[in-house]
């Protein structure tokens, strides 16, 4: 290996020194991709969890925001919540509908929902948890009201009528006794028992937890999940340790768990490839999951729920003209987008609701099918459309990754490929990009989603109720009305039916343009067992899922 | 950089020994790039950003080969174009940001050491505040304000970058204003009335430059390594707008997992042998310039001592 | 630096005193980049999922709604009664992240500088009483390249190197899991905290090895140059030559005359070093997964979280003054000439 490393280095000098010479001679036409090997990850399938296990190490390159449920809103935070706190119920790996875990829920009606809390559940401190401890956690979360906090998640329990101080609406939660808790919603809404499975709803110890302040993250934390948070260091690390008093449906097994926080994914790769830590998840680019799965470490692929999609400004420009988005939906190849941007790690998408969810159906593909260019001069021809149309696309810079300049690039080639139209690219660093796109600087501009929880009214409401929360000016006022009906609708097939209609006249009316779905991705060390069963669209990283041997 | 009348090529060319082959091999290597960077368009097979050759696209990460000598990158660019291309960023960045920051630093120096009292002591406190500010910092807010007005191109850079030398210049041409004020003809220059912009033009102005090339030289080196450092860390100049090799080197970090090394290796030791050459030459100017480093070639002492004192002051005559 | 005739003690004093208006412009020029600066730390929180009028509330909450003189006041006001605040970005308090991550970014640039200086200023020295010659001329050039090489590239070529050499060397981190969980805490400074416990000393030093040893590197470049041109300098003095004259070896006037002399200026223009260590430990930081200060001051930064900024330059910038402090008094005391 040395030795290899100091030939390559010594060749290297030698051609530098040629280079200049050789330069002039190269005019000969390049050899055609298809030449060469393509790229591709060989994914794992991962070995299933042992009865037993020692003690392992996750690295990660997520943040976190908060300790106490009442400070966060991202995967990092959540992930610690969720090994330290029960929530009323919980979304099994892989399922899609909460199941219980401190409770039991139900809807009575598309209003109100009733739990029945387990008897004789405790918090690892002792102290006893009952439906007041339920109450007062959601009370506190919406008091609060952080900034970085997912209180807003809650609406339909909030009441609002002071926008500087919301608080619990008066009535909405219910506690007739010690393990009965009911929610009586402010509108039907058939996500929220969604919510509650999510670690917005964590259920704290009411007497631990200030209920107008949030404990510090270092400060002693007390729930009742598998694990405990034995220590806390900032940017660095969280060790957890077995909840003794843990009484709920799925007890950790490996005594301890370290969690290492990166700030970068190099070093993440290659510290999972010398074995320094035992998963490595979350964030590895194409090109180290290429690496690290060439280097015979275990590179497991799960479903994911990220998206990334273009949205359209239809406010002004030429993002106003319905033949224009259409036309470009016409011939972008989303294959080549995958492939050639991300070596084929992520899934082409053609709807914006992502596989897996109920209703979901690739409208794009019914109605444009595979790239066409001819249709797509048609498109504009029919509208009297000049061409070529100029477009300016927009990306974040490296929000996120580098790979987006990649897909902007790609995406770019492909439409000026066409001769219809003429493509530039502009980023802007991520801060300022949010502000920018609303005001209308680009025409056709990249965003990413991770749902909030796993319904696929999460990938519409936000989307296309009026603009969405990217305010690019679309509206539709029969998309608005199926979007309310499929909110409170009760019955699975009639709201499968109706999220379907929206997919299809979403497809039709081209506010947003679909790329891609994400994957949930972890590379694995020896002896690591179960890690392949959490990797799921909710990216909850089960801890006690997990064993090593 | 053109000097006021001056002997100093004379002066450099008399240099001995290693200093002057080090000063030499510094200017060679610098010459190459700026040869790569005028010429980029005739050396470089491709375009800075070009993937496609007649609608095919390059093969992406292809190792080193007659096509493409340095191979290519995971943006299906080639490396080889994209480090002489990357020659013409830099030299551009360079060049603008050198001229903006002594177009700022020389004048502020002149006024503040000429006038001296409250400008002088409000100035030289703010340029300290200013140096004391970490540079990185500095330029990544810097870049913020400006790619907004100027997109994240090499001017938004270059000028993010211009404000940390800025001080640089101030300080050293504020030092050398304030001694050569004092000096016998300048005192009877104001004796006699002249007007003091003519004084600042015609007889500090001359002396003061001198230093210029040297900070100029080595600022260059130092300008570039923060354009790497903000391309490292995403902030700088984006790839479809011109080659930047810290950009590279960020893109080429995950590629070693693959055993791909051309990526990472060329732009780095584009930078390493770009900043070595522009360190040599200013520190070879700063040694055949700078009186107190000058080499005295009488060195052994021997009677008449004053032979070897002459010579000194004849040189540093003006 | 003052002539006028008076104790040590008083010229600490009107030192220290000097510190507070280099604060204000500091804390002044924080203030002016980042409000100037396009963006702002709310319309980003909770990845743009916020409606305008949520946002107009949250901006009005922190004062971003009220004009931007009385911002600057009340900014001022807040940090001259040592309220550094919360960050926004993620709600840490400001002392509780110079607490917890000030300690890695000590101990990083202090090893670093240790290196630096343990290898800079001998080579330094050799080289300049060697002017020209076959010594000279490579360490000259090692200065210049080990300077030349992008911090971040050194770090990846030593780790993929050392990856390949010694595969169970840590290239990342500041210590194993276990240690960061098992060494007591007592000052925040791990390496301090592990020497004092012992278990796990070794553990956490050699965590520190490689990243010390890469941003020493960059600034033994510096000094190498600066002591070798020094040294130059004052062998060419008169008194040097002096010492010549009078037939003392040329070992003995390097040793006694040039060498002490020399250092005066060194030692100041280290002490100004700290800005280029502190952009150096952000990229060392970023390379070796450190968890200090300067990459979160980048973070911050990019978060427009002039909360968190402005209270880590604060933190900078009292090092920065101090460090020039002790570095004026050590002069004063190793330089006859300075009268203070």
């Amino acid at each position: 290996m040395v030795t290899a490393v100091k030939r390559k280095l010594g060749a290297l000098l030698g051609v530098s020194v040629l280079a200049v010479g050789m330069a002039a001679c190269s005019d000969t036409p390049p050899p055609a991709s298809e030449d060469r090997e393509p790229l591709g990850v060989n994914y794992s399938t991962g070995d299933p969890a042992a009865d037993s296990s020692d003690e392992w190490t996750l690295g990660t390159t997520d943040t976190i925001t908060a300790v106490d449920p009442a400070g966060a809103y991202d995967f990092g935070s959540w992930n610690l919540q969720y090994q330290m706190f029960q929530t009323l119920v919980s979304v099994p790996a892989n399922g899609s509908e909460p199941e219980p875990d401190a409770a039991s829920c139900a809807y009575d009606d598309p209003q109100t929902i009733t739990c029945d809390l387990d008897e004789g559940l405790t918090f690892a401190n002792g102290n006893e948890l009952t439906s007041s401890d339920v109450k007062y956690s959601l009370e506190r979360n919406i008091a609060i009201n952080d900034p970085n906090g997912s209180a807003i998640l809650l609406g339909s329990i909030i009441d609002d009528s002071n926008p500087d101080k919301p608080v619990l609406a008066k009535g909405a939660v219910e506690t007739p006794d010690d393990t009965t808790v009911v929610f009586h919603l402010n509108k039907p809404d058939l996500t929220f028992l969604k919510v509650l499975s999510t670690a917005t709803a964590s259920i704290v110890d009411e007497e631990v937890y200030p209920a107008n302040k949030e404990l510090a993250d270092t400060d002693e934390h007390s729930g009742s999940g598998p694990y405990v948070l034995a220590q806390y260091k900032d940017g660095v690390q969280a060790t957890f340790e077995l909840n003794e008093n843990y009484a709920g449906p799925h007890p950790g097994i490996a005594p301890r768990v370290y969690v290492s926080y990166y700030k970068d994914d190099a070093s993440l790769a290659s510290d999972i490839k010398k074995g320094a830590i035992d998963i490595a998840w979350r964030s590895l680019s194409p090109t180290q999951q290429q690496g690290l799965a060439d280097d015979g470490v275990a590179v497991l692929k799960g479903n994911g729920s990220e998206f990334r999609y273009w949205v359209w400004d239809m406010n002004e420009g030429a993002g106003t003209e319905a033949a224009v988005r259409q036309a470009v939906a016409q011939v972008l190849d989303r294959d080549q987008i995958s492939a050639n941007a991300y070596d084929g790690t992520v899934t082409p998408s053609y709807s914006i609701v992502p596989p897996g969810f109920g209703g979901q159906k690739d409208s794009f593909m019914d109605v444009y099918g595979d790239p066409d260019v001819d249709a797509a001069t048609a498109l504009l021809e029919d509208a009297g459309v000049e061409t070529p149309v100029a477009l300016k696309l927009g990306y974040p810079q490296e929000h996120y990754g580098p790979n987006a300049v990649d897909e902007a690039t790609e995406i770019a080639e492909q439409l000026n490929d066409t001769g219809l139209f003429d493509v530039t690219t502009e980023t802007g660093e991520w801060e300022q990009y949010q502000t920018d796109y609303k005001k209308d600087a680009y025409d056709l501009f990249m965003l990413g989603w991770y749902p909030d929880f796993l319904d696929a009214d999460n990938y519409l409401s936000p989307f296309v109720v009026d603009g969405g929360f990217f305010a690019n000016g679309y509206s539709n006022d029969e998309v608005n009305t199926l979007v309310d009906e499929e909110l409170a609708e009760t019955d699975e097939a009639a709201r499968d039916e109706i999220i379907g209609q929206i997919q299809d006249i979403v497809a039709e009316d081209v506010p947003l343009i679909p790329s891609w779905n994400g994957a949930n991705i972890a590379a694995v060390g020896e002896g690591m067992g179960g890690v392949q069963d959490t990797l799921d669209p909710t990216y909850i990283f089960r801890f006690w899922m997990i064993t090593k041997s | 950089m053109a000097l006021p009348g001056f002997g100093w090529t004379t002066r450099v060319w008399r240099t001995r020994g290693l200093a002057r082959w080090m000063f030499w091999i510094g200017l060679a290597i610098t010459a190459a790039f700026v040869v790569l960077a005028i010429f980029a368009p005739l050396i470089a097979p491709y375009g800075f950003a070009e993937s496609r050759v007649d609608g095919v696209k390059l093969p992406k990460l292809a190792p080193p080969s007659s096509y493409f000598i340095f191979g290519t990158n995971d943006m299906f660019y080639d490396v080889f174009s994209r480090v002489v291309w990357g020659a013409r960023t830099a030299m551009e960045v360079i060049v603008i940001s050198v001229i903006f920051s002594v177009a700022i630093g020389v004048p502020l120096g002149l006024v503040a050491g000429f006038i001296g009292g409250v400008v002088d002591r409000v100035l030289v406190f703010l340029m300290d505040a200013l140096y004391a500010f970490p540079s990185l910092l500095l330029a990544i807010v810097m870049a913020f304000l400006l790619n907004q007005k100027l997109g994240n191109g090499i001017v938004a850079a270059a000028l993010s970058i211009t404000v940390i030398y800025i001080p640089q210049y101030f300080r050293v041409v504020r030092n050398t204003t304030v001694s050569v004020r004092e000096a016998t003809y300048v005192e009877a220059a104001r004796a006699l009335g002249a007007n003091p912009f003519t004084v600042m033009r015609k007889y500090l102005f001359g002396n003061v430059i001198q230093s210029v090339p040297v900070i100029g030289t080595l600022n260059a080196a130092d300008a570039l390594s923060t354009l790497a450092a903000l391309g490292f860390l995403g902030m700088g100049i984006q790839p479809n707008e011109a080659a930047e090799w810290g950009y590279d080197l960020n893109r080429a970090l995950d590629d070693p997992l693959i055993g791909v090394w051309w990526t990472g290796l060329f732009p780095g030791l584009a930078i390493v042998l770009l900043i070595t050459g522009l360190t040599l030459v200013g520190e070879g100017l700063n040694e055949t310039l700078n009186p107190a480093l000058r080499r005295r070639r009488m060195l052994p002492v021997r009677f008449p001592a004053r032979a070897g004192a002459d010579e000194r002051e004849t040189e540093a005559g003006r | 630096m003052s002539s006028s005739r008076g104790s040590l003690p008083r010229y600490i004093a009107v030192r220290t005193l000097l510190v507070i208006p280099m604060m204000w412009v500091l804390l002044t020029m924080v203030f002016i980049l980042l409000r100037v600066a396009p963006g702002d730390p709310v319309t980003a929180a909770a990845g743009g999922k916020l409606s305008a009028d949520e946002i107009a509330r949250r901006q009005a909450a922190l004062g971003l709604d009220q004009p931007l003189f009385q911002q600057y006041l009340d900014y001022l006001g807040d940090v001259v009664r040592f309220r550094f605040g919360n960050a926004i970005s993620d709600g840490t308090p400001v002392t509780t992240l110079i607490r917890d991550h000030g300690g890695a970014t000590l101990t990083l640039t202090i090893g670093a500088f240790i290196f630096a200086v343990g290898v800079g200023v001998p080579l330094g020295r050799w080289a300049g009483r060697h002017r020209d010659t076959i010594i000279d001329a490579p360490i000259r050039l090692l200065g210049i390249v080990v300077y030349a090489a992008p911090v971040f590239w050194m770090g990846i070529l030593l780790i993929l190197l050392i990856g390949n050499l010694w595969p169970s060397w840590p290239t990342s981190g500041i210590a194993s899991p276990q240690a960061i969980f098992e060494v007591p805490t007592h000052t925040h400074i791990l390496l301090v905290d592990a020497a004092i416990d012992g278990t796990y000393f070794w553990d956490v030093l050699q965590h520190h090895l490689l990243p010390c040893f890469v941003l020493g590197l960059l600034l033994a470049g510096v000094i190498v140059r600066l002591v070798r041109i020094n040294v130059i300098q004052t062998m060419q003095a008169d008194y040097v030559e002096a010492a010549r004259a009078r037939g003392i070896s040329e070992r003995v006037v390097v040793r006694d005359h040039a060498f002490r002399n020399a250092l005066v200026p060194v030692v100041t223009v280290i002490g100004l070093q700290v800005a280029l260590t502190l952009s150096g430990a952000v990229l060392t930081e970023n390379t070796f997964n450190w968890p200090g200060l300067g990459t979160d001051l980048v973070d911050y930064v990019i978060a427009r979280d002039y909360v968190a900024v402005q209270g880590l330059v604060t933190f900078f910038a009292l090092i920065v003054v101090i460090v020039s402090v002790v570095v004026d008094v050590i002069n004063a005391l190793i330089d006859p000439r300075v009268r203070y």
